[in-house]
């Protein structure tokens, strides 16, 4: 069985696990009092955010190793989860919207987190943007290789920001120096949503990665 | 504690819809991506 194929396995595992979560948020648990049903959208937001984040870290991490070693698995590999944290990406930035429009009565506000998060999203497009316009791979691995890296030093700063700046968007309350702040069984939701993610992240980048360069700028070497 | 939930179950339909879609175009595309030979 090829690489592709079993991503295949990985990702209907993974999207009937999705239909599980689905089914966990929207019946077995509570409605949050004080934002209403709208809180839910958080079992979704958050675990896109934690993919497409794990997505330009691992980018970043491949683009090291690809300078490093200049072994041109890394630089696929890096393209595969570039290409998978932008869908990711695009879960976070339009599930975000539509919770802050009941609860801040806003859709957007150019506070740090958001700006930040959007800037991640425009690094995932302009990462594929290059690879589809440099045709000589060797450039082209190089080229995104910086950009990668460059995502890796935002993804402090996007985590941070809601300390370092005034900001709308909320505290973290999984991942920080105390105890999470949620009720048990809205935390248990939380991590089954974020392990499914994380789940169908593997899926996907083991299709994209066994589908490899088609679709990108063709391949020449120099 | 308020009263009443705010009414908003709207906004939580359209969100995991929208999640559902995205994931699943994608899950098509890389699908049918997968089946094309390689040139």
């Amino acid at each position: 069985m090829s690489l592709v194929q079993r991503g295949r396995w990985v990702t209907l595992v993974g999207l009937a696990l999705l239909a599980g979560v689905y089914v966990r948020a929207l019946v077995f648990t509570p409605v949050e009092l004080h934002q209403g049903p709208a809180q839910k959208i958080f079992y979704v937001h958050v675990p896109a955010a934690w993919s497409a984040m794990l997505a330009m870290g691992l980018v970043g991490v491949a683009s090291i190793l690809y300078l490093l070693v200049k072994d041109a698995r890394y630089d696929r590999f890096a393209a595969a989860s570039a290409e998978v944290g932008t869908a990711f990406s695009l879960v976070m930035l339009t599930t975000g919207p539509i919770w802050a429009k009941p609860i801040w009565g806003t859709w957007w506000t150019w506070d740090a987190r958001l700006t930040l998060t959007l800037f991640l999203f425009f690094l995932f497009l302009g990462y594929l943007l290059l690879r589809g316009a440099v045709t000589d791979v060797g450039l082209r691995a190089r080229y995104s290789a910086v950009l990668g890296i460059c995502g890796l030093v935002l993804l402090p700063f996007i985590h941070l920001s809601v300390y370092l700046f005034r900001t709308l968007h909320p505290m973290p309350i999984v991942l920080k120096p105390s105890a999470p702040s949620l009720p048990g069984v809205m935390l248990a939701t939380l991590l089954f949503s974020v392990g499914v993610f994380t789940l169908l992240y593997v899926g996907f980048v083991m299709q994209r990665y066994g589908i490899g360069d088609r679709g990108e700028g063709g391949g020449t070497h120099a | 504690m308020p009263e009443t939930v705010p009414p908003n179950g709207a906004y939580m339909v359209a969100a995991y819809t929208i999640a559902a879609v995205i994931l699943l175009f994608y899950t098509i595309t890389l699908w049918r991506r997968g089946r094309t030979p390689r040139s």
